[in-house]
């Protein structure tokens, strides 16, 4: 009891010390409790009703999705709000909202949970359900091909035997593990899945697929249709493996808009009429994946749909704020899926807009940016609305590099080492301006940008 | 109009790390001197006359997929290829796609993956994975500059007695982690661990490639100088980078 005090004690002074000194640390408090009492995040997460996700992309926006359909049901959710999704982080948040007595305060949590993580922070925090958003090749060189996250994400799921599993249908890698042992001998109920269940997005064959072989027997997949990269309804024409049938799914597509899209989905309650506050479509299956969570739960699944409506981004993803009465919005951009999306947007502006594009290859990042060669740059670099383009962050030269090769008028590319100067950039001209940036490039400009714009940092959400 | 017909072999499995980065780099550096060039991918199970290309290109992929990839290299396939190395094609082969060219792979529980057999090497499971930022120094027949690059690569790769490697390495581990060697030069195959992708920060290395495939088809060739300041922007930061210990 003691010692649990202490890990209590010693994560919050750690802390408020980190925000009085201005730093957004938010494992190192964690880390301390960790090394004082072993057993804290079991003790401070005991009796909550915990939501977990994990996934290559979309963890974040998923997150903030469900957590605010929780908060429209009249809930107060704990939530790691900050991307701190390392057992530390895990461990820091769930602390630093306990009573001193290492009891939690608040009945729900959200939490967002790296691949490599989720054997971890799983078996100690006993998640009611766990959903995995997709698998896509990321920062290959901490985590390996795509085939070892995977790997990770099933040993998590394993030691989940309580949760209820959500899958993403239309993703090979991540429906399959539905069946593999330890995992598929759930009771009916307990595995769901959720897709987009007619043609949507840019219905390309990828170039690039992380998935082209059958997982069960190897012959290549093919597909009645594609949504974006390789996902879609993949089928092996050989063994007959397929994609499964859907829980939660959109059945149509009603309008995309700049700011938002408005979809009809099929829930376990019928079937409704949903708009997504967010643009494109990987928000559409961030929705997907948060609706079918919170049905899991056993909530009314039309209290998530409604709450869509209303829903705003998380951090840096799809963020705006305005300098020098110029708009900028600011997208999360952290492997070729992702950025392939992003960049496609910006492809199709029709309004002129000024681009910056962040690359950093520290520890968190990654040290191998080799991945965007695997990104479309072509048609934004030809998009005629596209006016100029910076290129910073440490490897600035070479996305400078990878745009000259993309065609289009090279004169457009300027490369800026120092990050204050993009805002003073943006600040200065006419120009709406997109921001790009890799995860601790995120960090650096954001701070930039929200203190000139006026809003909080980071760990006020 | 001078032109040059590439194969990109097996792009649907072998393409990591950007590796199709160097299609697009050799692609646009022939299209900024005048130079046509075709792309054809050939895919597992696809028919191909080797003999049309004057490039090939080989990239690395996942182990899951390379299982699926071997069955397509034996029989004719195998043959083909290696008549087209003896001919004197050029080939860039990069990680897997290098190792593929070797004799075999010795799986860590000491099972042996045949290969195709065309270059006198072998590769044998390392037990730590090679993953960083990594500098070679190309052979002083090719120019001797240095090659910047990323390998990410458990196998630890032995050249055969007399078979050039394609450099020295500077910073990294490069073949083996032992003899200093990176890659492999025979004829006309390049092979090398270094993704990167290696051709767009290495431009000089692009040119050897493209030089020897047009030299082979037309004779002569000099090509034109371009303007490289951006790639060597980028190669130079990254080997700052390396040599001051950074990365």
């Amino acid at each position: 009891m003691f010692r649990t005090v202490l890990a209590v004690a010693a994560c919050k002074a750690c802390r408020t010390l980190l925000r009085l000194l201005k730093r957004g640390g938010t494992a190192l408090p964690g880390k301390v409790a960790l090394k004082i009492d072993p057993g804290i995040l079991e003790k401070v997460s005991a009796g909550m009703e915990i939501f977990v996700i994990t996934g290559t992309n979309g963890k974040t926006t998923t997150s903030r999705m469900l957590e605010h359909a929780l908060e429209e049901a009249g809930e107060d959710v704990l939530a790691n709000k900050s991307g701190a999704n390392l057992l530390s982080g895990v461990t820091a948040e769930f602390t630093a909202n306990a009573s001193l007595t290492g009891r939690a305060k608040k009945h729900t949590a959200v939490i967002e949970c790296d691949e490599g993580a989720l054997k971890q922070v799983v078996p100690r925090i006993r998640p009611r359900v766990i959903t995995v958003t997709n698998l896509f090749r990321d920062q290959l060189d901490r985590y390996g091909e795509v085939m070892h996250t995977r790997d990770q994400i099933r040993e998590g799921l394993r030691k989940a035997q309580d949760a209820v599993i959500c899958l993403n249908a239309d993703c090979s890698l991540t429906a399959s593990l539905a069946d593999e042992e330890g995992i598929a001998d759930r009771p009916d109920g307990r595995i769901r899945f959720f897709g987009v269940d007619i043609p949507a997005g840019d219905r390309k064959e990828p170039e690039l697929s992380d998935a082209v072989h059958c997982i069960k027997c190897g012959t290549r997949y093919a597909y009645r249709y594609h949504t974006y990269a390789h996902l879609g309804s993949f089928y092996c024409p050989q063994c007959g493996y397929s994609r499964p049938d859907t829980d939660t799914g959109v059945t149509g597509i009603l309008e995309e808009g700049p700011d938002h899209t408005t979809v009809t989905m099929h829930t376990g309650a019928g079937t409704q009429t949903v708009t997504v506050a967010l643009p494109a479509l990987y928000n559409v299956y961030n929705a997907l994946a948060a609706v079918t969570a919170f049905s899991a739960s056993g909530r009314d699944p039309v209290v998530a749909c409604r709450s869509l409506e209303s829903v705003e981004s998380g951090f840096g993803r799809m963020e705006t704020f305005t300098l020098g009465g110029n708009r900028v919005q600011v997208i999360l951009v952290k492997n070729p899926a992702g950025a392939n999306q992003s960049v496609g947007f910006l492809s199709r502006l029709t309004e002129p807009f000024a681009a910056v594009l962040m690359l950093n290859d520290r520890t968190a990042d990654g040290h191998d940016i080799s991945w965007i060669w695997d990104v479309d740059y072509e048609g934004f670099m030809q998009n005629e609305n596209m006016v100029r383009v910076f290129c910073a962050g440490d490897r600035a030269a070479d996305l400078a590099l990878r745009l000259k090769y993309a065609g289009g008028d090279e004169e457009k590319i300027e490369i800026i080492s120092d990050p204050a100067q993009i805002a003073d950039r943006i600040e200065n001209g006419s120009l709406p301006a997109y921001v790009l940036p890799n995860y601790t490039s995120l960090l650096q400009i954001r701070e930039i940008i929200s203190k000139r714009a006026g809003h909080g940092a980071f760990w006020e959400g | 109009m001078h032109s040059l017909s590439i194969c990109h072999l097996y792009p649907e499995v072998l393409n990591l790390y950007g590796d199709r980065g160097n299609i697009i780099c050799m692609e646009k550096r022939l299209l900024w001197r005048g130079i046509d060039c075709s792309v054809t991918p050939v895919r597992i199970g696809d028919s191909a006359d080797f003999t049309k290309f004057d490039l090939f290109f080989i990239g690395g992929g996942q182990d899951f997929e390379q299982e699926v990839l071997l069955q397509d290299l034996k029989g004719s396939r195998k043959q083909d290829l290696i008549a087209a190395i003896e001919d004197g094609r050029t080939f860039l082969c990069v990680c897997g796609g290098y190792q593929m060219l070797g004799h075999s792979y010795e799986t860590a529980a000491g099972d042996i993956c045949e290969f195709l057999g065309a270059i006198d090497l072998k590769t044998v499971a390392g037990t730590q994975r090679r993953i960083d930022n990594f500098a070679f120094r190309l052979e002083e027949g090719l120019g001797g500059q240095t090659v910047v690059g990323y390998e990410n690569h458990s196998g630890k790769t032995y050249l055969g007695k007399g078979v050039s490697p394609l450099g020295t390495i500077v910073k990294g581990g490069g073949n083996n982690s032992e003899d200093g060697t990176e890659g492999v030069h025979y004829k006309n195959v390049f092979g090398t661990y270094s993704h990167g992708p290696v051709l767009p920060k290495n431009p000089f290395f692009c040119d050897i490639l493209l030089e020897t495939a047009l030299k082979r088809k037309y004779g002569s060739f000099t090509l034109d100088e371009l303007d490289d300041r951006i790639e060597m922007r980028a190669h130079d930061q990254v080997l700052d980078m390396l040599l001051k210990g950074r990365i």
